[in-house]
Formats: C-alpha cells, structure tokens, sequence
C-alpha cells in the first residue's frame, strides 16, 4: 500500500521531478525550489520564471533507511540494497532538496558537505507506471 | 477572554489491544474521564467535542468519526468534529477545546484523541505513518517519519557535537519513568547499550530511538474556569496555550535542528500564562523520536539552542531532577495512539498536578506548573500548554 | 551534405558482477568475461539513456536537437513514445523528430543511420542518437551469464568537423541466429545450434563489411580501428582475420570482456572507446549485427578535431562497486 500519488498529479510536476526546473522570484531574485504561490523568502511576490537547476550540490544532513524504515512502495529497494541513504542536498542555486543518494561506495563515507550531483533515476512504480525522478550521486 | 479549567479527564491504557476497537478505546478513557470529576458530572451539560484522530481506524471512518463516536457514548446531538493534524491532532483538538470555552460560546466541552494503530498488518501501518509528511517530497524520497526525524539528528550532531548516546539516554530515562506508569505501554527498563546497539531503523536511529505504534484513547473534560469549583476543589488551569505551524516539508524551512512551529507556540502559550521557562516544574513533551525531545528542551526555552544534551548528562530532566520530562514515559515508552497523545498528555499533568500519580514513586511533589508540548508530524505544527494548579 | 558526430557520451552502470562469481555459484561462467556491468534496482534502460545524452550534450544547447533516434533492445514499455521521458529530462523541444527502435541488436546503428536521414529533413542543427540496452535472460540460461548493461549517445550535426560519416552498407536474410525473443517474454533465448549460429553471424557481418569497402573503394588496411559486433572470441578474431584486419585495427574497440554484451549498445560502445585513440584523418569502420538475421556496417572519418567527450570510458570502468551473485539475484528480480 503505497502513498496513491495519481498518473496526472505526478506527470504535472515532470519539470521539476526530471530536470529540476525551479522558480526564481522576480522580486528578491531568489530560487524556489520546489514550486510555491508566493516565494517562500520574500513571502510578498507570486511572480517567477523557470530556472533550470544545475543539479550541483553538497549534502546538508543525511539518513540510511533500513528496510523497517522505508515506506511501503519502496519496500523493494530496500529488499535488494538492505539500506538506502536519503539526503537533505542543498544546491548550487540555494535551494535544499529532499532525494536519495545512489552510486555511494559506502554509506559510512556518506558526510555532511559531501559534493553530490543530480542523476535521473525510477523513483518508484505505480499502478503499472515507472515514476521517474532526481537521486543524487557522489561528484 | 474567559478561564479555562479541566475539571476531568480519563485515559485508556496505551498498547495492543486486539479486542478493543475505536469506540470501546473512546468509551473506556470517556467514563474514566467522568469518574474523574470530584462531585460528579451530568455528561448532558457537554456542549461540543473535538475529537484528534489521524486514520480513523485505518481510514473506515475518515468522514464524521466525531458524531459516531459521540453517539457511541450517549451524546448523540452535542457539536461534534474530527480535528487532524497528524501526531498533534490530539493537541489541537485541546487547543480548539480551550478556544471554544475562553471564547465563551460554550462552558463545557470535551477534548479527544484516539487512534486504533494495532489492527493492520505492518505494512499498512508504515504507509499511515508516512502519510503526513509532504508526500510528494519527503515521502518520494523514501523516507517516513523516522527518516525525516533521523535527517534532524545528524544535523543536530553535525552542528552541536551530540552523540548517539545522548540519543539513548532519551530512551533509557523515558522507559525508566514508564515502569511505574500503569497507563504505559512498555513498563521496562533498558540499558544504555541495548538502546544503541537494537536495530537500525535510520541512521543514527535504532528501533529504540522511535515511539511505537499504539492504540489508546484518552478524554479531558474542560470547563469555564468560573464554574470549576462546583466540580471540584481542585481543578487544574489551562493558564496558556499556543499553536503555530511551519512549512510542511523539511526541505523548506531554515534550519532543522530546532522546530519553528513550537517556538511559536510556546511563545504564545508562555505570553498567555504571564510565566517563562524557568517557571515550569515539568513538562511531557512529544518525543516520538529520540531527537525532538533533545530539540524540544531549546524550543521550549529550557536551554539555550545546541545545549539539550547537556541537560540528559545532568540528569535535570529525569524524575527527580531540577525539571522532569515526560515522567509519563513519554510518547517513546508510555506510547503514541498518534490522534490521543496530545490529550494523553494533559491527562498525566491533570493527575500530576492534583497529586494523583497513582504510583508515589513517580509522584513530582509540589508542583505548580506544567507544560505540554504536542507536535505534528516533523514540526509542521506544534501546541503548547501551560498548566497550573488550581488552589 | 555531410554528417559527423561532434559529441558523445557514455554511461555504464555503477554496480559490477565478477566472472568468479558464475564460477562460484554454477561451476562455470559460459562468457569470455572479467566483469559485467549491472543496473541497480532504480535503473532502467531510459535512465541510462538520459545518463549517457546528458554527458553527449555538455556543451551543445538542448534547444538546438531537432531529431532524437532512440534504440534498445530492452526497453521498459512495449506501448509508449519513450523518446517523451528522454525529452522531458533533457530539456529537448518537443517538436523534436522522434524515432525508437528495438527488435534485434541492430537497433544501435539503425539510429544512427535513421538520425543522419532526418537530420536532412529538419530544420533544426543537432540529431540526438541514444542507445541504451541490458538484455535479459532468465539466470538459468548459459547465454545470461554475458549480459550487461550500458548507454551511448552521440550528437550529429551537419557540415561540422569531427568524426563524419564515410558511408553505410547492410544485409539482411532469413537466418535464425544465435538469439531471439517472442513476443510478451522478458528474456532472450538462445536456439542452441552453436555452428549453425556462429555461421550466420559470419556471413552476416562479413558481406555488410566487404558491401562497405567496396562501397567506399577502401581496402582493409583503410582503417585504424574495426570495430565487429562481438560473438566470442575466437569466431570474431578468426572473422577479422578473414576481413583482413590485424589484431591491432580489431583491439581498440573491444571493450566485451570488461561490461559483458549490451546488445544494441555493443558496437557502438566499442566506437567511443576507440574515440580516446585516434587523430585527424584516421578512419573507423563498425559493423553490427542483430541475429535473425542482419547486420550494419558503418565507416567514418575523424576530420579535425575528436568528438567532445565529459567522461571517456576508460574513466568509467575504473568507477564501480562489485556485487555478490546473491544481490545479483535480487536486482534481476529472481530472488
Ligand atoms: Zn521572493
């Protein structure tokens, strides 16, 4: 049993989940990221144009889930990694994103300042459909 | 503004229940909660109810819970409603409870959480667990709470130097107050070392670093303060409450290592009362991991911000300490029916404060005030309460 | 008008399974491998795709691909435009010239070659070639052990120097070959003829190759790097030698033993690992080979300057982690 997250839900966000495409406000110039109605610095202008994020970053604070800990639709990575590391990454641009990391030698190495890039990734698999996203992976 | 005073209050055992579902939980803390009145209570008088729940018994009853509950218990036509904010619904539900009465359209209302967690296979339960955080971000990242709470911890140890056995000694000294707590769902100690060393959930949490999935009701019977005492002698004042919310994903806010939503309420709910932190005999606060307890001391104004641990190596917050927290056992040992915590809590304080512990071990002598603090899911929102002995 | 690739990219998974370890689980490993790449449990042939093109368009500006070739063997739908998720993740304008292609191992050069007609055709200055594949095969087959997995991607352009495309030459019969899979299965099979097979697969890549020299009015010695679809290797090297290549024009391009067979990938694959050792005026020649049968042969000429390149292959194989057969077992989904 999964977080139902429909088709069209998941598909209207495409920009952001498979190439980071955020919002810079045009008032205080900063980067929201994901979409908000009202920038989330300025808490004043709704006014942005797209941004697409360079997916550059260093890691802000991390976790390694294991397999008790993961939320049912990811119950199948956790079978075959045992544990999957998640990370608070803030980027280049500002912004903080929540994704998980991949491609990590060990996840004892895993720190907090670690240089991590954007990789596109399934992310989970939904009544039959491959939900595509961002992970990152060491740089 | 009227007073706000709980006059009764009634709390089911925390645990595992297979032969008790909603309504009997509800029932069971509700004619507690009456016998708990000193002279006695016509459940008629009650005006409104406000109900916490999260999953309504795993969704089968996600539309009017409030009035089937109600009816359950004889009070068929009183307002009734559903109040949710995940883990903090029990609080709001309070805090609505206080609203309504100090805003004077009612003098008797009852506050409610329950939950049924116990019912459901682990899976189910997990996706429950995970479904209030900021589902299209935290949740697709994989994370449920523990995760989000875990992403928290190390920062906090990046930044203040705290160890996973500060972590653990959360745990040891909330299972250590819960062996005496009748109401408590796990009444045994646990060493240090069986703490650090239990299984990994999420670095750096083991299985004892999280609260456990509980069912469990409990019930606070408010009333106007200026009708309390043809109640009872002594009844227990709410002298301040505060609520305040925070972007619901971690990823948004600006820092992690404390949590906004509770410095606000507490603000509120401190300004209310005319009393500071320093004021506050004890405190149970929500600790469904490990680590909000530690943020809990600096966000409630116990310590300075980064010095909670401090606090643990002292040994201040534990029974017999300057301030104890959660003497209950906390939402880690007492238990976490995710919609009754918030009211479980002002159960403990209301028998606390009148001297009631049932236990003289874990009795707090002498104390006159006492603070709740109930968060909802990883800080998107937070109530705080202050209480104060009625004498 | 001329085409040439100007840039590409690579992706190989991260996650490696060691020959040892077929040998300590079976007894014996049936490939001429040292090591395979292996997709992770998030991977799948369209992420590796969006790897392998992202690193192809470091320096070329999304806006300007006007055809995008997609190939695989493997991939995750058998209904869908798939060339949608390698656009939304690229950032490509979706009036971009879209084509897939999938039913044998010849799949690779069919997008090239398909790319360099479109790009005629449109209006825009880059085509987008991605090939990506990890064919499968239920564990209990011989023909699995080779399997790997991996992602090319080349942007041609028009009139622009770099590697250009010389020419192309095919053939086809109706001979089964080594391989094949219904319709509605997963994995490969193998037909289990071995003579027969490798005889196919000789005459195949042999009259696609000659058919090109000839063509081009080249003679073997032409060519600084061969690259033939890898069968094994002694019915590879014995047909190079037949060609008239020396080991030396066949080595540069033999990347099987250290990723395993990538289908429609394999060639092409073989390509940019020869792009790390060639200068101005050298010449390459490919030849792929899907059975059923047909085959490809495609040659080029390296004018100016060496297509750009992010993360060359030989970099990529040194970043791995290996992997016990038993977590093998698990990302192929058999335990
Ligand atoms: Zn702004």
């Amino acid at each position: 049993m999964g977080a139902h997250i429909s088709i069209p839900m998941y598909q209207r966000a495409i920009p952001q989940r498979y190439r980071l495409v955020g919002q810079k406000c045009v008032k205080c110039g900063k980067v929201n990221f994901p979409p908000k109605a009202v920038c989330k610095y300025c808490l004043s202008s709704a006014e942005f144009a797209p941004v697409k994020l360079s997916g550059r970053g260093t890691v802000y604070s991390y976790t390694v889930i294991a397999g008790g800990g993961a939320p049912p639709e990811f119950a199948e990575i956790a079978r075959c990694k045992g544990r999957y590391p998640v990370a608070l990454v803030q980027l280049e641009e500002g912004p903080v994103i929540i994704a998980q990391l991949v491609d990590v030698p060990e996840e004892e190495e895993i720190f907090i300042g670690m240089p991590v890039e954007a990789v596109f990734r399934k992310i989970y698999e939904e009544e039959g459909v491959i939900r595509y996203g961002i992970k990152f992976r060491p740089a | 503004m009227e007073g706000v005073a709980i006059i009764g209050a009634g709390q089911t055992r925390y645990g595992d229940f297979p032969e008790k579902g909603l309504k009997e939980l509800f029932a069971e803390a509700y004619f507690e909660m009456l016998a708990s009145v000193d002279r006695g209570f016509d459940p008629q008088l009650i005006q409104a109810a406000y109900i916490g729940c999260l999953s309504a018994g795993s969704g089968f009853q996600l539309g009017q819970l409030a009035p089937l509950l109600m009816g359950h218990v004889g009070l068929p036509h009183v307002y009734a409603v559903r109040v949710e904010n995940a883990c903090a619904s029990g609080g709001y539900a309070l805090y609505n409870a206080a609203c309504a009465i100090a805003s004077g359209k009612f003098n008797f209302v009852l506050a409610a959480g329950v939950e049924k967690m116990r019912d459901v296979s682990s899976t189910k339960g997990r996706y429950w667990l995970g479904i209030s955080g900021d589902t299209e971000y935290e949740r697709l990242a994989g994370l449920t709470f523990a995760g989000i709470y875990a992403l928290m911890a190390t920062r906090y140890m990046h930044e203040y130097g705290l160890k996973r056995e500060h972590l653990a000694m959360v745990a040891v000294k909330n299972h250590r107050h819960a062996v005496a707590n009748p109401k408590a769902q796990f009444r045994q100690e646990i060493t240090l070392e069986r703490a650090l060393s239990g299984p990994p959930v999420a670095y750096p949490f083991t299985v004892w670093d999280c609260s456990p999935t509980s069912d469990g009701a409990a019930v606070v019977l408010l009333c106007n303060a200026k009708l309390a005492k043809s109640f009872t002698d002594r009844p227990v004042y709410l002298a301040g409450f505060g609520a305040a919310s925070d972007y619901l994903a971690v990823h948004d806010r600006h820092t992690i290592t404390s949590l906004h939503a509770t410095r606000k309420a507490a603000a509120e709910a401190y300004k209310q009362a005319g009393i500071g932190p320093g004021d506050i005999d004890f405190a149970e606060v929500h600790d469904c991991f490990t680590i909000a307890e530690i943020m809990a001391y600096s966000d409630l104004g116990f310590c300075e911000e980064g010095q909670a641990h401090r606090l643990l190596e002292e040994g201040v917050t534990q029974l017999g300490g300057r301030r104890p927290v959660n003497v209950s056992g906390g939402l880690k040992a007492k238990g976490h029916p995710i919609g009754a915590t918030g009211c479980g809590m002002a159960y403990e304080i209301f028998r606390q404060l009148r001297g009631e512990a049932r236990e003289p071990s874990r009795q707090i002598p002498n104390a006159r005030f006492a603070l709740s603090h109930n968060v909802g899911g990883s800080g998107g929102t937070a109530a705080v309460f202050i209480y104060r002995r009625g004498d | 008008m001329s085409v040439s690739v100007v840039s590409y990219g690579v992706y190989l998974p991260y996650l490696r399974l060691k020959r040892e370890e077929y040998i300590s689980a079976w007894g014996s490993c049936s490939a001429e491998i040292k090591e395979k790449t292996v997709m992770d449990v998030d991977e799948d042939v369209l992420t590796m795709a969006v790897a392998a093109a992202k690193d192809a368009l470091e320096h070329i500006e999304a806006e300007q691909v006007s055809v995008l070739a997609l190939a695989s063997t493997s991939f995750p739908y058998q209904e869908k435009v798939m060339a949608g998720t390698i656009m939304e993740a690229l950032g490509l304008p979706s009036d971009v010239l879209a084509t897939h292609h999938g039913h044998s191992t010849l799949a690779g050069t069919e997008a090239l070659l398909t790319a360099c007609s479109l790009l005629a055709q449109a209006g825009g200055k880059y085509a987008l070639v991605v090939v990506s594949d990890a064919p499968s095969a239920s564990t209990a087959q011989d023909i699995e052990h080779s399997l790997g997995a991996a992602a090319c991607a080349f942007v041609l352009a028009k009139e622009e120097p770099g590697l250009v495309l010389e020419g192309a030459y095919g053939y086809v019969s109706e001979v089964m070959g080594v391989r094949y899979r219904q319709a509605g299965e997963r994995g490969i099979r193998d037909i289990g003829v071995r003579s027969f097979a490798a005889q196919a697969y000789t005459r195949a890549v042999e009259a696609a190759v000659t058919g090109l020299l000839k063509k081009l009015e080249c003679s073997s010695e032409a060519y600084r790097h061969v690259v033939l679809h890898y069968y094994d290797l002694r019915t590879t090297a014995s047909l190079g030698k037949r060609l008239g290549f020396s080991e030396e024009q066949l080595k540069g391009g033999l990347v099987y033993e250290r990723i395993g067979d990538t289908g429609a990938c394999s060639t092409l694959l073989g390509l940019c690992q020869t792009m790390e050792n060639i200068s101005p005026g050298d010449r390459v020649l490919v030849c792929a080979y899907g059975a059923g049968s047909g085959s490809q042969a495609v040659g080029f000429v390296l004018e100016q300057e060496k297509p750009a390149c992010k993360t060359p292959l030989s970099v990529l194989l040194e970043k791995k982690r290996y992997i016990s057969y038993t977590h093998y077992l698990k990302l192929k989904g058999v335990i």
